[in-house]
């Protein structure tokens, strides 16, 4: 077919089909998979006890307010990249403050812990909890997000993907936070991290899945 | 530049409102420019005009990731980018450099000698993914053109040529290996 005539073609349908707005589905999309993760989330885990008390206390509160941070930063940064020829914006740049300030709190923990303390509030006692939970409560999360996403047309679904992942992951952290009772920055800044980075290598790899287009 | 911007944007917003003309005026001005980043990236001249249709195909299946306050020449090109970039890509794996014409004679053999007429078709199809098990549906067995099928997904007819052409030899492939698991088996 020679290309005036696909021009041709094409100019017979000029107005895109009515449909919700990206930014719309990828709402839902959010929605839909964060409904799903809070019912799992109260259905094995649930809230810890006496959680106001220990939401009082700052370096606490860090351990929610970090990952919605990364989150809430993020999540404009993925529709960005999901549109062609879109800069990230300035959210993606603030974004790394929320790494940044991890690891300043974790070298603040370290520095005021009691040396033989150390090892024990680094190790904690959830590894084997924290670190599968995360991943599993973003998992829908993410799926709804990846769903909405495949609407768009990422230059680079991978990237597109990666950054999906780790506002789902935020989104899941931010969740879990709310059972966890590991309060020191040497355990949360460090676990918490390494789950939101798998959930992130998830969602890579799901953008290179099913984001290209 | 800001001037080719403020007359692709209007030729595209009015477009949107349903100007058939509008949009045939925006692709038919855009198709040079297309075919300029499509040439430099490709690196030969073969085939570029596949690619360059290709691009107009993905400008019209995507024109809704445009916001009508965006710049219009960012967006086109980098969907002119990623679509150049995924033709090298698949050009370098399946070493598609047959001229399409002739991939198109070779097909009338393969649906003749079809390698998986005796077997379960459908389960063949399960193996390899959605969108070539469609077009292997589509054109190998309801008998649809490349054309129709490619107006239906989004491609261009050479394109669906080549994805028929290669989802055949997957089969061929996967029906080889299942005849050498069951005579393991036996």
């Amino acid at each position: 077919m020679k290309t005036e005539e696909l021009i041709a073609k094409l100019a017979a349908e000029p107005a895109p089909a009515p449909a919700a707005s990206l930014e719309r589905r990828a709402g839902l999309g959010v929605l839909a998979g964060g409904v799903v993760a809070i019912a799992l989330f109260f259905a094995v885990l649930g809230l810890r006890p006496d959680l106001p008390a220990h939401m009082a206390e700052p370096v606490t509160l860090m351990k929610t307010v970090l990952p919605l941070g990364l989150a809430a930063l993020l999540l404009p940064a993925v529709m960005h990249a999901a549109r062609p020829g879109v800069p990230l914006g300035w959210t993606a740049w603030l974004a790394v403050a929320v790494p940044v300030a991890a690891v300043a709190l974790f070298v603040w923990a370290f520095a005021t812990a009691a040396p033989g303390e150390r090892l024990t509030l680094f190790i904690g006692h959830s590894i084997p909890v924290c670190l599968p939970t995360i991943p599993v409560l973003a998992m829908p999360i993410l799926a709804g997000l990846v769903y909405a996403l495949r609407r768009g047309a990422p230059e680079h679904p991978r990237v597109c993907g990666a950054l999906a992942g780790l506002a789902a992951g935020g989104l899941a952290t931010t969740t879990y936070s709310l059972f966890c009772t590991e309060d020191s920055p040497l355990f949360y800044a460090t676990w918490y991290s390494l789950a939101i980075l798998v959930v992130a290598g998830l969602g890579a790899w799901a953008g290179k899945r099913y984001l290209r287009w | 530049m800001t001037d080719r911007n403020e007359r692709w944007g209007d030729l595209l917003r009015r477009a949107n409102r349903g100007e058939a003309e509008a949009y045939a005026r925006f692709l038919g001005e855009a198709a040079p420019v297309i075919r300029t980043i499509v040439r430099g990236r490709s690196g030969s001249e073969t085939g570029v005009e596949d690619i360059v249709q290709e691009v107009l195909l993905a400008v019209h299946a995507k024109r809704h990731t445009w916001r009508e306050t965006d710049p219009v020449t960012p967006w086109l090109y980098a969907i002119a980018r990623y679509k150049s970039a995924d033709a090298v890509r698949s050009r370098g794996r399946g070493g598609a450099q047959v001229p399409l014409d002739d991939v198109a004679e070779r097909l009338a053999d393969d649906s003749g000698g079809d390698p998986t007429a005796a077997r379960d078709l459908g389960r063949l199809l399960d193996e390899i993914d959605d969108r070539s098990a469609r077009i292997v549906r589509a054109v190998g067995v309801e008998g649809e053109s490349a054309g129709e099928v490619g107006a239906r997904l989004g491609m261009s007819e050479g394109a669906v040529r080549v994805a028929y052409h290669r989802a055949m030899n997957r089969l061929r492939k996967l029906a080889g290996t299942e005849d050498m698991t069951e005579e393991t088996k036996e």
